[in-house]
């Protein structure tokens, strides 16, 4: 229990203790205190409290910058040009402008999660009540929090707590964002630990918001077996009046759901999602479906599919209420971030809305009470799907030939397209009658539309790649398992020993966005690849969703294929973005649970730990937005390195590490004092990858900690070596780096690497108990 | 050059985890359908063993009829100066390993239990003959085991050897056991000390000795001697015994310097055999805890695969937390399934007699070796979910615990509970009672008093429990 700004005032009293007259208390927060673990040195950490581990980081991960703009325009004094050595009026740099440019997307990405969790407690408090008790796992999650503790130092059991760590999170915004103002900071390293800062916060928010649902809404609760629940275009009823929601925030959707429960009406409408409120919602009733990643939002409404869309906020195409209006689907907005212009109808009689809807008297409406919402968008799917038939606008076949010859083959699609796919020969062979290649281009299509937008003859042309593409679209039917949420201690019991030994060869993450530069279809060749080699493999948000669209020679999915336990060989779904600190959490678990190093407020020491100990990485294959930045940030503080895909370089910098360089990998051997070269691991901490292939090989990489055990260096070795054999068809050039003593080259390589080592001139080391903490070299007692 | 030239598949960890399904099978030597099967290790003497040598008694694989399944003996014979026949086992469990890093080629289990598929893509690729896997097998061993100087390597297919020889083997694996299971911590000069969980654990040696085996569950004494001699810099290494200091408890001063050296300092004597006093450190890794229960003056056991709660309210984690991390907790104790087959298991605790509760599934597991006597008298949580009901259970099955109790007079000291603080209502006055002053004997008078506080901390006094013994 915690409450703020308590107010006592005793007018008189009189008894046994004495007389008390006009006495007045007030005090600014009560804190009941049920953790006996002592406070670590970092309770809330303000702006420069983590600075020295940042730095330490930042030495030997050098950002290097990538300026996606030249000039920077945020001033009056601009534009100014920064390329070369030059200053801007303000007096800054490029590097310090890269990082701050960092800095406000992270805050960006950061505000998103922190008001979507500001949003769902307050919510939720409505609804349950201040004293509904965090519960993610009953007695199998007893570390209910690791960030928020590990951050904050506060561990909360109640809804009302939680809104203790929102609170620091809004005020350490709050700082944050005031940095990017003209004439603050001026050091690119300084900017650069404040975007950790950033990162880290927005990890405590998002932690909160999926505590906060998975309480009080009872979604699977670290559930392993959690429910196999139908993805893909062509696993929705199209008999059946179809409501599609799109967002990351939840409880509109549930007011769906709720409301069909009610009334009886469960079956009688199909209820499905785009992006992070898809995998929400199939948490909350795994009958709901998802359509898929936040690419599949035009391809599906153009379809004329959904007879109601329902939007909350974040990711969600700002023109999809045109795109609504265009197949007469009734459009409903539901959060006060996204109003789309539409008049507020939260005080309106539903049933007045809903004949406004449904006889399209308003194309939309806005609706800020969740119930509401629901009942209203249930009520208006059945009424209004006879009335509009499924109308949608991707042509028929006659038309596309017909209109492609329009098309002037002026190559403006092309250069516009992200992706580059060569839609001028698709339409070329179009015109002949042949949609094969318009076919070609929709798995890598990430459907934005800019092509469209680019043609000077206004040629729908992502319409056409729905249509020549339409069999393959409606095939499309799939598996992916309900996020199951946090990992269970004991599952953290089990692995903690083989992963911080390097038995497991790693845990991969795959999170993020749907950019990809070649379809989602190579989201499920990496994660069936580290799966099969026994990786931990982790998944969240529309990185989730591609994984499960993917089926082997029996039509089965990746999350049928492989258990659900966080394991070698599992495949696991934590759900939706703001289930990332699960993948945090499980990392500082290992530390906290299997290793016995204090957890609360302790950030240092923990993300040394996982830094040096903990062989995870992150995957951000089709990054995109500034809370995928965000997300990337709080794992690097934490000793996480994050590989993106090629469009990541978009995000200005990568953190780097120089192999060549010997004295940047030196650690502290915590049992002697004494300073060991441990070589690149892990060699980068912000990576971007061209292809598949880069990445895959960047993996098993990445996942190498100077604490592997010589069997463990061993097992990590062989795959790096493995997968960089196969992919580029040559050794790696770097094996001598990673080979500390003669027993950690593979057993079955043995011959040919003992003669590299003595080519590149190798001595052998030492494998130390590794920090670079100076304050963690144990002292040795007499 | 590769190690594995002119081998027609890959070798490689990689190919570890790889299973292969019957469709996909091309023969099937051992598993199920055959009873005749085995794979076994011998050390023999220099001149008995040529090097290199790979022989096939009975049909090679390319002479077997696709799909079908066949017996099969693998029979490795090695000799070299330091090999021990005490190594033979350590040896023979790497051939599950190595034929396991073969691509397309899958073993399961060991001994008499063999079960081995060759998948039809690999035979496809030429691997058509037990030459080749007796050439891996052999490549393997020596670069891995310097200590084998020679190696040679039989398949027997042919039935009716197999057969011959595999009533031979289980005769050797008898006498293995029956050596292994009889040899006493008295009769050794050497234990074996294992350092590889300080990384998780800074202050935790694990002591291996013939009767206690490692936390973890994975290392016997005789597996420590191997990987001692085989690998002399790794984490294993030998711990000469030094002075009997006491027998029950289970003291030995080598086994005290050696976790004074090994912890920096930080332990300094360890008892093996108790769970009190100095009980041996808790890794990360062990399979289950021994926890005391001060109100039946008795152990639980609990094991990682538990999932409910113990009888005393707590999950493994909990236990396991209580006790992780390299400490020495009086009462609580980190051990392996295994110890609690070994007549040194709690001896001086009074080794089964002591204990009270233990998950059925691990009772089942290790009940031949729990005092027939007092296997109907140990609660499971099929007996016992609370303390009341185990107290209940071992008084209706008078498990021996329950003359303790009449001897001691154990006062239960119940901690006394804070008083529960109530959410205040949101009013601005709460009576005076609740406000923390306390008067002794004086009268206090406030008046127009402001008392400004930016933070309260609000603490639960807990009293200390006492652990008895």
């Amino acid at each position: 229990m915690s409450r703020k700004n308590v107010h006592l005032k005793v007018d008189e009293f009189k008894g046994n203790i004495g007389l008390i007259k006009n006495l007045e208390i007030s005090i600014g927060k009560i804190i009941e205190e049920k953790w006996e673990e002592p406070m670590g040195p970092t309770p809330f950490p303000s702006l420069t409290t983590l600075r020295d581990w940042d730095f330490k980081l930042l030495q030997r991960f050098k950002p290097f910058y990538l300026p996606f703009c030249d000039v920077c325009c945020l001033c009056t004094f601009g534009k100014c040009d920064l390329t070369g050595n030059k200053r801007g009026a303000c007096g800054l740099n490029m590097s310090a402008q890269q990082s701050r440019i960092v800095l406000l997307a992270c805050c960006i990405g950061a505000a998103t999660h922190i008001g979507h969790a500001r949003h769902l407690v307050e919510h939720l408090i409505e609804e349950f009540g201040r004293r509904h008790p965090v519960d993610v796992g009953g007695v199998n999650v007893e570390v209910e929090a690791p960030v928020t503790r590990l951050v904050c130092g506060i561990k909360p059991e109640t809804l009302g707590d939680l809104e203790a760590a929102l609170d620091y999170c809004e005020n350490q915004l709050t700082h944050l964002l005031s940095i990017t103002h003209t004439g603050q900071e001026g050091s690119n390293l300084d900017f650069e630990s404040k975007v950790f800062h950033a990162g880290m916060i927005d990890q405590v928010g998002m932690e909160i918001a999926d505590l906060a649902q998975i309480s009080a809404y009872g979604f699977p609760k670290a559930n392993p077996e959690a429910p196999l629940v139908e993805l893909g275009f062509g696993a929705i009823d199209i008999q059946k009046p179809v409501i599609l929601c799109i967002g990351h925030n939840v409880p509109p959707a549930i007011g769906i759901v709720d409301y069909l429960t009610e009334n009886g009406l469960q079956g009688e409408v199909e209820v499905c999602g785009l992006c992070c409120t898809a995998h929400d919602i199939t948490r909350y009733n795994p009958k709901a479906k998802i359509v898929g990643p936040i690419s599949w939002q035009l391809r599906f409404v153009r379809s004329g599919v959904p007879d109601v869309v329902i939007v909350d906020e974040q990711c969600i195409r700002t023109d999809i209420l045109i795109e609504a209006q265009k197949v007469k689907a009734p459009f409903i907005a539901t959060s006060e971030k996204n109003c789309q212009g539409l008049e507020d109808r939260t005080h309106d009689s539903p049933d007045k809305i809903v004949e406004d809807l449904v006889t399209g008297k308003v194309p939309g409406v806005l609706i800020l009470d969740p119930e509401k919402a629901g009942e209203v968008a249930v009520r208006v799917a059945i009424e209004v799907m006879p009335r509009r038939g499924k109308f949608k606008v991707i042509p028929n076949v006659e038309n596309v030939i017909e209109e492609a010859k329009r098309c002037r083959q002026c190559d403006k699609c092309r250069r516009a397209c992200p992706n580059d796919l060569p839609i001028p020969e698709a339409m070329k062979a179009a015109v002949e009658g042949n949609l094969e290649k318009l076919n070609e281009l929709y798995d890598a299509c990430i459907g934005c539309a800019r092509c469209e937008h680019a043609c000077p003859e206004n040629i729908p042309v992502h319409n056409f790649i729905v249509k020549a593409a339409e069999k393959k679209m409606k095939a499309e039917t799939f598996k992916v398992r309900a996020g199951r949420g946090p990992i269970q201690d004991v599952e953290i019991r089990n692995v903690g020993g083989p992963i911080v030994l390097g038995e497991i060869p790693g845990v991969v993450a795959f999170v993020g966005c749907a950019n990809y530069p070649k379809g989602g279809k190579e989201i499920a060749e990496m994660v069936m690849e580290f799966a099969k080699r026994r990786f931990i493999v982790v998944t969240s948000g529309c990185a989730a969703m591609s994984a499960g669209m993917y089926k082997n020679e029996e039509g089965k999915t990746p999350y049928e294929i492989y258990s659900g336990d966080f394991d070698a060989g599992g495949i696991l779904n934590v759900g939706s973005c703001v289930s990332n600190p699960h993948i945090a959490g499980a990392a500082i678990k290992i530390a906290s649970i299997f290793a016995k190093r204090k957890l609360r407020a302790n950030y240092e020491e923990i993300a040394d730990y996982v830094l040096n100990r903990v062989g995870a990485v992150g995957v951000a294959w089709g990054a995109m937005s500034q809370k995928a930045a965000s997300i990337a940030s709080g794992f690097w503080r934490l000793g996480v390195p994050v590989i993106v895909g090629p469009h990541g370089i978009k995000y200005r910098r990568m953190l780097l590490g120089r192999a060549d360089k010997q004295e940047d990998w030196y650690v502290y051997d915590a049992r002697t004092g004494e300073k060991v070269y441990v070589g690149p691991t892990p060699e980068h901490l912000f990576y971007a990858a061209e292809t598949k292939e880069e990445a895959m090989v960047m993996i098993a990489k990445l996942c190498m900690r100077p604490n592997d055990t010589t069997k463990g260096r061993a097992i990590k070795l062989t795959h790096y070596i493995d997968l960089h054999k196969r992919l580029y068809g040559i050794m790696p050039e770097d094996i001598h780096l990673f080979v500390r003593t003669i027993a950690d080259v593979p057993v079955t390589m043995k011959d040919e690497i003992i003669k590299i080592l003595e080519k590149k001139d190798w001595k052998e080391t030492v494998i130390p108990d590794p920090t670079l903490l100076p304050r963690l070299i144990r002292k040795k007692k007499e | 050059m590769s190690m594995f030239e002119g081998i027609p598949v890959d070798v490689g960890v990689i190919y570890e985890g790889e299973r292969i399904r019957r469709k996909d099978m091309y023969v099937e030597l051992g598993g199920p359908n055959i009873k005749e099967k085995f794979e076994l290790t011998r050390v023999k003497k220099p001149e008995e063993v040529e090097d290199g040598k790979v022989s096939i008694i009975g049909s090679d694989i390319k002479d077997m009829e696709e799909g079908k399944s066949y017996p099969l003996g693998i029979l490795i014979e090695v000799a070299g100066p330091k090999l021990e026949p005490e190594l033979e086992g350590v040896i023979e469990r790497r051939i599950h390993e190595y034929c396991n890093f073969i691509e397309g080629f899958m073993h399961l289990n060991q001994r008499y239990d063999i079960w081995l598929r060759l998948s039809k893509k690999s035979f496809q690729k030429g691997l058509n003959s037990f030459q080749y896997i007796g050439k891996v097998l052999h490549t393997l061993f020596k670069s891995e085991l310097p200590i084998i100087e020679k190696m040679q390597v039989t398949f027997i297919t042919d039935p009716e050897k197999v057969k011959e020889l595999y009533n031979e083997a289980l005769q050797i694996y008898e006498a293995r056991d029956a050596r292994a299971r009889g040899l006493k911590d008295e009769e050794v000069d050497k234990f074996y000390g294992c350092v590889l969980c300080q990384s998780f654990a800074p202050t935790h040696v694990c002591v291996i000795t013939p009767q206690r085996y490692s936390n973890c569950g994975a290392i016997s004494w005789f597996d420590g001697r191997a990987a001692a001699s085989i690998d002399p810099k790794g984490p294993v290494f030998p711990i000469e015994k030094g002075e009997l200091l006491d027998p029950v408890k289970g003291e030995f001063s080598g086994v005290n310097e050696t976790a004074k050296k090994r912890t920096l300092g930080e332990i300094t004597k360890v008892w093996l055999y108790t769970a009190f006093g100095y009980p041996h450190t808790s890794c990360g890794c062990f399979e289950g805890v021994a926890f005391y229960i001060p109100e039946v003056d008795g152990f639980g056991i609990i094991h990682r695969g538990y999932k409910d709660i113990a009888v005393n309210g707590l999950p493994f984690s909990t236990l396991a937390d209580s006790t992780a991390g390299g400490r020495q907790v009086d009462g609580f104790h980190g051990i392996s399934i295994e110890y609690m087959r070994s007549p040194k298991f709690l001896q001086a605790d009074g080794g089964w007699k002591r204990v009270v509760w233990i998950p059925k599934e691990v009772k089942e597991r290790v009940k031949d070796f729990i005092p027939t006597e007092l296997v109907g008298k140990i609660a499971t949580e099929e007996d016992a979910k609370t303390i009341d009901e185990l107290k209940a259970f071992l008084k209706e099955r008078n498990h021996p615990i329950v003359e303790q109790w009449k001897e001691e007079v154990v006062a239960v000291e119940e901690a006394v509970p804070a008083e529960a603080v109530e959410e205040m209502a949101p009013g601005p006055i709460i009576t005076a009672p609740t406000l923390p002053i306390t008067a002794g004997g004086f009268k206090i008078i406030l008046k127009d008093a402001k008392i400004y506080a930016k933070k309260v901390i609000i603490r639960q006094i807990k009293t200390e429990k006492s652990k008895k013994r």
